[in-house]
């Protein structure tokens, strides 16, 4: 149960910081260049962006939570289960954005989810 | 034959990324399990047990891996399509597993080998069919397209 917990609070963080890191790049502007004081510039912007900046809290504590997951859990069942990242964002996709999603990504995602199914069984 | 050479260099580059991802992963969950030793992580002793990550030397490896597995990535990201790419990245599933099974005598049962041999076909599918969208994790289709 402490390990489910922990996956899905790493699942949630991971995509929170995705579609912020996303949101926050494309405010940011192309990096299109890398002539370091141009690099510099775009730095300098990005760092001054909330949302880049939730984007790396978010990040942090993905990492913290796979750390914690780490010293109790099995490798071989938490990567395969944070791979719920790619349902989420599928379904973030849908509801959220409001994108088309197509039937060979519907597949993938059921297929993801039977994995983490069968991955954690004991 | 400059094709050629070209897709074995980006193939080379996307196999390095996924060891150096793997052996990052192995090295972070041995560091873990030794720091916690017997003592699983609680509310009153989290802050000793993650001040000694930071001092722990396989962690601190780990995360150094992690710094070449994303240079890498990077690299094979600017020399090749994401539709090669990503698919090809979620094959990092099976890497994990097999490492966790032969470095850290993880005993992965066979239904654990179906379910990650599922999610790396489901990731595939996912990527395969999005790859504008999103990126494998921490934004980094973001970082392609900034490049681009």
């Amino acid at each position: 149960m402490k390990t489910a917990l922990m996956i899905a609070l790493i699942v949630l963080a991971d995509s929170a910081g995705d579609i912020l890191l996303t949101k926050g790049m494309r405010q940011v502007g192309e990096v299109s260049t890398l002539a370091p004081r141009a690099l510099l510039a775009i730095t300098r912007r990005a760092v001054q962006n909330h949302h880049f900046l939730t984007s790396i809290l978010f990040m942090v504590m993905h990492f913290v939570g796979f750390l914690a997951v780490l010293s109790w859990a099995d490798l071989s069942l938490v990567f395969p289960a944070t791979c719920l990242v790619y349902v989420f964002s599928t379904l973030g996709g849908k509801f959220i954005l409001g994108e088309t999603i197509c039937s060979y990504r519907w597949a993938g995602t059921m297929l993801v989810c039977l994995g983490v199914g069968l991955v954690s069984i004991q | 034959m400059q094709a050629w050479t070209e897709r074995m260099t980006i193939i080379a580059l996307l196999a390095l990324a996924i060891i150096s991802q793997a052996i990052g992963n192995i090295l972070l969950s041995q560091g873990m399990k030794v720091i916690a030793g017997e003592s699983q992580l609680t509310w009153n002793n989290w802050v000793s047990i993650y001040s000694q990550a930071l001092q722990s030397p396989p962690i601190l490896l780990g995360v150094g891996f992690f710094v070449i597995f994303f240079v890498l990535f990077a690299v094979a990201l600017s020399r090749a399509d994401l539709s090669f790419v990503l698919p090809a990245i979620s094959s990092e599933v099976i890497i994990n597993v097999a490492f966790a099974d032969y470095f850290l005598n993880e005993n992965v049962s066979s239904t654990r080998w179906i379910g990650a041999l599922l999610i790396a076909i489901g990731v595939g599918l996912v990527v395969r069919s999005s790859p504008k969208t999103f990126g494998i994790s921490n934004g980094r289709e973001t970082i392609v397209e900034s490049a681009r």
